[in-house]
């Protein structure tokens, strides 16, 4: 039992941290400000975990870290795995999960804070910490539910005509997406006979030694892509994200396309590129097969996303269309990357092959979506909460009057469209760059996929700065439409009683001034760690190509987790644990 | 014999769960929806093989214990189909009383 030995709880502090505060601030709730106090505290702790488990694995690079629960041996328990991706990927909640949760604090309504939103935010959360930490594919699946089941409750959250019909769909939607990955893993634990991802790849590589059939998994592994095409909302599974992300609270929002939709990026790198890409078939990899469908799908929200992003009448939907096109742009590298994983890259570039090349540039373009978008979307949030619309035909000149907002959001998309010295620029940089490598140094179909991927986020990038200027002079240039005139009648100032009362007699939530002013300093300090992050990009990058690097090294995962020749004494090989 | 009973079982299912699905009325496509799930929860339990003995107690004296992991993970499914279902459930009454129709037509032609 030498395994027992190495579990270090800091793996699982998100998880744990995130958890407890759910079933806290559930016990709790009766008593609203308990409650409220209780769901921050446990919000810094999330944040102060996944910081833990960030320093210790990435910024130490200690290699991946196993935590056997109940110190039952690898294949055989469920087995937790923080490593450079998982660990980057933590890295990315940590920073959002906070000021999205403050921000729910004073926006969402007393009642609904009372009723459920903090336990149902943790769980979310904690759902999300668990799908990044697993190496254990159904208890992925188990993840995902934990997620999606309080991500169901919190989009229908306001329960008025349009969000019952919004989650009804992503509901609807999601529980076919969940049936589908339970077939997917059936057929893989049939194929391979485990369910632990380090075990699987090891079978996967050795076929002969574990008498594995190779070839279904091909069929069961695109099975997988799907539903996890699904929950990142790529063309053509994109149809809940609009409606579920303009029905949800905006903090929820918030979350929802920062942190929620990475976790289907995460599992299609986790999966492809650690576990199925060491499978050899008969003509050729798993990426090699996987690379131009998710190139296509990818190259799809970029240009669809771009196109429907610039027609919408409503900030809140050019945003939610937006987040199509972004997360298209977070996977063409890695449909590029997919196609020549092998291709070795020039020095200069994170990374020596490109795969982790391409992993590392969408996780840089990830982080600056993730925390671009969230921005953005509480502009949205402050938005509803002071004029209390977000049409377009309904505002305009808010630049006078909120000049903090202004600049908050015009930040925010600058970094989208990639204006440096912001984070976006050097994510549009890495993506450009990926292509360009893989253009010039591939050959045949890698080569001229890898250009079309360049001329499409090319074009993608045209779009992003059509649809963020439209919005730009749509809502916050020009002169004061009248119903900006009646909110603020003269320039919001944070201690100022006119927004609160302005949209509080406009069927606004009455959020106060003191609300009003928290809210801005939420939306402030994502523009300095934007800002922040852009300056230091040199850490960012550097964890981006450490994430890359260790999802690509299938062997240094399945011998980290894996105990070591011979097995395991005293376990019968039958007894293999599953989650109830 | 049991295999081929198993897999036509599993075709039906999935192919009336799709049915259900593309119907217009709400119910039926969240009757379709948890008829999709408990179809995989079928062939999860049947991608443990079915032949063999009970694996209760000193099992490793009995010949071929059956796969019990199959059955946690079906648990496990069925415990979050049956959760997620009522959800679905709900929401559809939420619909019905936000909308005064259930029909999936006449709720996508609001607006969008």
């Amino acid at each position: 039992m030498t395994a027992a030995a190495v579990n270090d709880p800091v793996v699982v502090a998100p998880v744990v941290v995130a958890l407890a505060t759910a079933i806290l601030a559930l016990v709790v709730r009766s008593n609203g400000r308990l409650t409220k106090a209780v769901s921050l505290v446990g919000g810094v702790g999330y944040t102060l975990a996944t910081a833990a488990v960030f320093t210790r694995v990435v910024v130490g690079a200690s290699g991946p870290l196993p935590y056997y629960l109940s110190n039952w041996p690898a294949p055989y328990g469920i087995t937790l795995v923080a490593d450079g991706l998982s660990a980057s990927m933590l890295g990315l909640s940590g920073v959002v999960t906070l000021p999205a949760l403050v921000f729910a604090v004073v926006s969402v309504s007393p009642q609904g804070q009372r009723l459920s939103f903090h336990p149902l935010y943790h769980f979310m959360i904690a759902g999300v910490a668990g799908a990044f930490l697993t190496g254990d594919v159904f208890n992925l699946f188990v993840w995902f539910e934990v997620m999606l089941m309080a991500s169901y409750v919190l989009v229908v959250f306001r329960s008025g005509p349009d969000e019952t019909r919004a989650a009804l769909s992503y509901v609807v939607l999601n529980l076919l997406g969940s049936a589908v990955m339970l077939v997917a893993i059936g057929g893989l634990y049939a194929t391979t006979g485990t369910l632990n991802m380090a075990a699987m790849a090891d079978r996967l590589a050795n076929p002969a030694v574990y008498d594995v059939a190779v070839a279904p998994t091909l069929g069961l592994a695109s099975l997988l892509l799907s539903v996890f095409a699904l929950k990142a909302g790529l063309v053509p599974f994109h149809f809940w994200v609009p409606a579920a992300y303009d029905a949800a609270p905006a903090p929820v929002t918030a979350v929802l396309a920062g942190v929620v939709k990475k976790v289907g990026i995460y599992a299609v790198i986790r999966l492809f590129f650690t576990v199925f890409a060491a499978a050899e078939y008969a003509g050729g990899s798993a990426l090699g097969f996987v690379g131009p469908l998710l190139l296509v799908a990818a190259i799809a929200s970029t240009l669809y996303g771009g196109v429907a992003a610039v027609g919408r009448e409503k900030l809140s939907e050019v945003l939610a269309f937006s987040s199509i096109a972004q997360i298209g742009f977070v996977v063409v590298p890695l449909g590029v990357a997919a196609t020549a994983p092998g291709l070795p890259v020039p020095a200069s570039a994170p990374g020596e092959t490109l795969a982790a090349f391409g992993i590392a540039a969408a996780l840089v373009y990830a982080f600056n979506h993730t925390l671009a978008k969230s921005l953005l979307f509480l502009v949205v949030g402050t938005l509803q909460d002071t004029v209390g619309s977000v049409e377009f035909d309904q505002l305009g000149g808010l630049a006078r009057r909120a000049p903090v907002l202004a600049a908050a959001f015009l930040l925010g998309g600058l970094s989208l469209i990639g204006v440096p010295p912001l984070l976006g620029f050097f994510g549009k940089l890495l993506v450009f760059r990926v292509g360009v490598v893989a253009g010039a140094a591939g050959s045949g179909v890698a080569a001229t996929l890898a250009w079309v991927g360049l001329a499409a986020t090319v074009v993608g990038a045209v779009f992003t700065i059509a649809y963020v200027t439209r919005s730009w002079n749509a809502v916050f240039w020009g002169e004061p439409s009248t119903r900006v005139e009646t909110a603020l009648p003269k320039r919001w100032q944070t201690g100022g009683r006119e927004p609160a009362t302005a949209a509080a007699a406009d069927g606004g939530q009455a959020v106060g001034a003191r609300g009003l002013a928290v809210e801005a300093v939420v939306v402030a300090t994502l523009v300095v760690a934007l800002v922040g992050f852009g300056v230091g990009a040199e850490f960012v990058l550097d964890a981006a190509a450490t994430a890359g690097e260790a999802a690509t090294d299938t062997a240094g995962y399945v011998d980290a987790v894996l105990p070591p020749e011979g097995g395991v004494e005293g376990v019968p090989a039958e007894s293999s644990g599953g989650e109830h | 014999m049991t295999q081929w009973l198993l897999a036509g079982v599993l075709g039906t299912l999935f192919a009336l769960g799709t049915f259900l699905v593309l119907r217009r009325d709400v119910v039926r496509v969240v009757w379709g929806v948890a008829i999709v799930s408990q179809a995989a929860n079928v062939y999860l339990v049947t991608m443990g093989g079915f032949i063999g003995a009970a694996p209760v107690g000193d099992f490793r004296e009995a010949t071929a214990p059956s796969d019990p992991l199959v059955q946690a993970l079906v648990l496990t499914a069925i415990v979050i189909g049956f959760g997620t279902t009522a959800l679905a459930l709900v929401l559809t009454y939420r619909v019905y009383e936000e909308h005064g129709t259930i029909d999936t037509y006449e709720l996508g032609g609001e607006g969008l």
